[in-house]
């Protein structure tokens, strides 16, 4: 059963078409990749998936509600939640009062410290945890905004580009982070670059390219597909 | 709850705040006992203004909303106290009187700021619509000394502006000189831990966050137009208690209270002050005022050229607020005294939220 | 028959010539840096005294006023300069700053000149069709407005100055990267936006009475004008103020001035709940 399906969505900002006709369906409780060359509608997509603009054309289905005509804030409180692409935290706050404005709604008094210093901890987070978030490293802030988005504990976690600016190590920890939290039941969907970090957490790989679906299946099947190759390595026809 | 007066949102807080605020507001309750009749109404006179400044700060430096209109919501809100008052016939009724005024400025701000937020009005738009309906107001009561213009006995009367409204009272009892002078204390004392316990309660956690970035507030799944609405209607509803004590004060006000340049003194104070702080706010209006008060006596113009220069320093050398540099030099330099003597004591402060 | 209309046409100039002449120096200085200057009205107060002052002087008016208009514009460039310059990153300190400013040069013209000034009378001349008679200079301003109109036009779409400015208003680090010399381009841009702000002050310094609070008499035209004209000039500017036009005229026939502009603030904040990018956006965007 499928979590989030998006039908025959299409973006166009003037003349610019950034997503054509795409259909994609998130299955409820898999860790789902997003991968295409950059310039491919990956980040629109998440963007019309969470709501921040809306469809040309098509229909986004939450469950087995229609969602395209909500607000984003209202398909948050669906049980989404998104990290943007480029870190998009509260810079004037200190940490824990980042953490602690996702986790509000959900939790109280000393429930909810017990929870911003665990994922503080599973962050990192914890010496730096009254700093201002804007003095944190890129990386760090990338760390910051993961933790909000799973602070809703959302049943969808959207993460765009979420191992940017960290190094292997960091990465790999990340990649273990979600499918920790994929195995107590959350669904995955994250658009990523780092081929070893789509291979250690995928289960099923979509590829999109000049904003259409241009692959699926598992990241095997994709990377022996040669057109795959092809556009990836740019021999492709050019535009 | 108490535990919400002290927070990440405003500054001062620990034994040595607690009991300057404590000194401070003995002081004020004390002064009427040593100063004559004429200066306690004068400093009376000072804090009817300092409401509509900590709704300004509160819109402008928690909601990151530059709001030029308080004075529109003052002027609602004083015009409004003056018909009720009028109509309703004085007594006790005057006490219903400003609860209503303060009522219609705050739906009138809810009407206003739901057409500017749910339009998407924000940055330098919301300063110039709000200053807009504002002026338009001031010219509007301008016009309106003809006698067609009353409601009910109550004449509006144009740049005259509208007298003959009972001031506040109790029964038989004007609440004047003195009397007022204590109810404006308590309003105050309770306003300002009011709006302590607001901004660093989950309510301020999320105005502070649309502040900062609006679109991550909504991604962590908060409408945040209806907290910007609720700021905005706070904020507003200040400015408008600030305009009923003040026709209930003088008992008359005019269209020189919204118009310009009175439109402009509530960002001078809350700018010079440090518009981030409650705390600072309000002591910098209050000083400020006094300042003013005093200079206007011999020339009121001077005192307004002196206001622009503060405005226009205030943004060139301090942007975030003189008081408030200030006021965070002297704390830092408390915390280094301390630190040197007594370092362990020190340790908790850094956690806040776990005290 | 014609006579009406003639007559709907002049009271539609009228309000127009006075939102475009009091809109189109704030509309530049917005369009271009992104800021609005608070102390637009005592530029425009600043072109009516130097105006009547001229002619006191014995300077014939069209003389005086352009003179006046290009007084406001040196003083503007003086005060990018020494002001303005420092916030183009942040709009809402400069928002501060010319408010002050505007505080300052007020309050101080109240206390150096006082409130009274000898006025200069509007000019006479009129005429009459059909029964009605009409003011010539009204439709003098009229003329000036559309001559305004053009000019930026001109400037903007056929100079040299025009096409770098274009390109500052689009992306200033890449036309500083370019070779553009962005800070005089700025500066120039806010001269000519306080020159016609002098030059509102001056085509209507005949017509009104001379106090320096005069500026406040036109900042909210100027004000709703942009607000819902956006950052464009000629596509947001201009139409805008044609749609008020229309809005003020009908009111102000039925109804008086005042209620004409409570009607216009209501239109504007009517208008930016349904487009809250402004008129211009729809404009541009058909025009793709």
């Amino acid at each position: 059963m499928s979590l989030v399906e998006v039908k025959g969505v299409s973006k166009r900002f003037g003349g610019l078409t950034a997503v054509s006709g795409v259909d994609l369906a998130v299955n409820a409780g898999e860790i789902h990749c997003l991968i295409g060359p950059n310039g491919a509608g990956k980040s629109t997509l998440f963007k019309l998936i969470v709501g921040l603009y809306p469809p040309t054309e098509g229909s986004i289905l939450f469950g087995t509600v229609d969602i395209t005509a909500e607000r984003p804030y209202a398909r948050v409180q669906r049980g989404m939640s998104i990290k943007m692409q480029a870190p998009s935290v509260f810079k004037e706050l200190p940490v824990r009062q980042n953490i602690q404005t996702a986790l509000q709604e959900r939790l109280s008094g000393s429930e909810r410290i017990a929870e911003e210093d665990r994922l503080l901890t599973l962050l990192n987070l914890a010496a730096d945890s009254d700093k201002l978030a804007g003095v944190l490293s890129h990386g760090q802030q990338q760390w910051l905004e993961i933790g909000m988005a799973l602070a809703l504990k959302p049943q969808l976690l959207l993460l765009d580009e979420p191992t940017a600016g960290m190094s292997p190590e960091e990465t790999f920890r990340t990649g273990e982070l979600i499918r920790s939290f994929n195995a107590e039941g959350m669904t995955v969907l994250v658009v990523e670059h780092d081929m070893a970090f789509v291979r250690q957490v995928a289960q099923r790989v979509t590829v999109l390219h000049l904003g259409r679906i241009f692959a699926r299946g598992t990241l095997d099947s994709i990377l022996q597909d040669e057109k795959v190759a092809e556009i990836y390595l740019g021999k492709t026809h050019a535009h | 709850m108490f535990k919400l007066l002290e927070g990440p949102q405003t500054l001062g807080r620990g034994k040595m705040f607690w009991s300057c605020f404590l000194v401070v507001l003995a002081g004020a309750l004390a002064y009427p006992l040593f100063a004559d009749s004429y200066d306690v109404g004068n400093f009376a006179y000072f804090l009817i203004w300092i409401f509509m400044a900590l709704g300004l700060c509160l819109m402008w430096g928690y909601g990151g909303m530059l709001s030029f209109g308080q004075t529109l919501f003052f002027g609602i809100a004083g015009y409004g106290y003056g018909v009720l008052a009028i109509n309703m016939g004085g007594g006790s009724a005057t006490i219903a009187a400003l609860v209503l005024s303060v009522v219609l400025a705050m739906i009138a701000a809810g009407i206003l700021g739901y057409f500017m937020i749910w339009g998407g009005i924000n940055g330098i738009f919301f300063g110039i619509v709000t200053l807009s309906a504002t002026l338009v107001l001031a010219f509007f009561l301008g016009q309106t000394a003809g006698p067609e213009w009353h409601i009910g006995p109550a004449r509006l009367n144009g740049f005259n502006g509208m007298k003959g409204m009972d001031p506040l009272t109790v029964g038989d009892f004007y609440i004047e000189g003195s009397a007022l002078y204590y109810v404006m204390v308590a309003l105050i004392v309770i306003v300002y831990l009011a709006l302590r316990m607001l901004v660093n309660s989950g309510i301020g956690n999320v105005i502070v966050a649309t502040r900062e970035n609006p679109q991550r507030a909504e991604m962590l799944g908060y409408d945040v137009r209806k907290y910007q609405l609720l700021t905005f209607v706070i904020g507003s509803g200040l400015a408008g208690l600030s305009g009923a004590l003040y026709t209930s004060w003088g008992q008359f006000i005019t269209p020189s209270s919204i118009g310009l340049p009175a439109a402009a003194m509530p960002i001078v104070w809350v700018a010079f002050s440090g518009r981030s702080d409650l705390t600072a706010t309000l002591v910098g209006s209050f000083l400020l005022l006094f300042g003013f008060q005093t200079i206007t006596v011999y020339s009121q113009q001077a005192a307004l050229v002196l206001m622009g220069a503060l405005l226009l320093a205030t943004v060139m050398l301090a942007p975030q607020g003189f008081v408030l540099g200030i006021g965070k030099l002297a704390a830092d330099w408390w915390q280094g005294r301390r630190r040197r003597g007594d370092v362990v004591a020190d340790a908790g402060r850094l956690q806040p939220e776990e005290s | 028959m014609s006579a009406e209309l003639f007559s709907l046409f002049y009271q539609f100039a009228d309000v127009f010539a006075f939102l475009i002449l009091s809109a189109a120096g704030l509309a530049i200085v917005f369009g271009m840096m992104g800021v609005i200057n608070m102390a637009h009205g005592e530029f425009i107060m600043c072109g009516a005294y130097v105006t009547v002052g001229l002619v006191n002087l014995g300077v014939p008016l069209a003389i005086a006023q352009i003179l006046a208009a290009l007084t406001a514009g040196l003083i503007g460039v003086l005060v990018e300069f020494l002001v303005v310059r420092r916030f183009y990153k942040r709009p809402l300190d400069s928002l501060l700053a010319t408010w002050g400013l505007s505080l300052i040069v007020t309050q101080s013209m109240l206390l150096i000149v006082g409130s009274a000034v000898r006025g200069i009378g509007t000019p006479e001349g009129s005429f009459a069709i059909g029964g009605y008679t009409f003011s010539t200079y009204r439709l003098v301003l009229f003329g000036c407005a559309v001559a305004v109109l053009a000019g930026l036009y001109i400037i903007f779409m056929k100079t040299r100055f025009g096409v770098i400015a274009r390109a500052t208003m689009q992306n200033a680090a890449m036309a500083k990267a370019l070779g553009a010399r962005t800070g005089r381009i700025y500066a120039i841009s806010f001269g000519i936006g306080t020159g016609l702000a002098g030059l509102c002050g001056a085509l209507y310094a005949p017509t009104m009475t001379l106090i320096p609070t005069m500026g406040a008499t036109f900042v909210v035209e100027s004000f709703v004008t942009v607000v819902i004209g956006g950052a464009n000039v000629l596509l947001g500017t201009a139409p805008a103020a044609v749609f008020l036009a229309m809005i003020r005229m009908a009111l102000n026939a039925s109804y008086g001035q005042i209620i004409g502009q409570i009607g216009m603030l209501v239109a504007v904040i009517l208008i930016i709940r349904v487009l809250p990018e402004g008129l211009s956006s729809v404009l541009v965007r058909r025009g793709r």
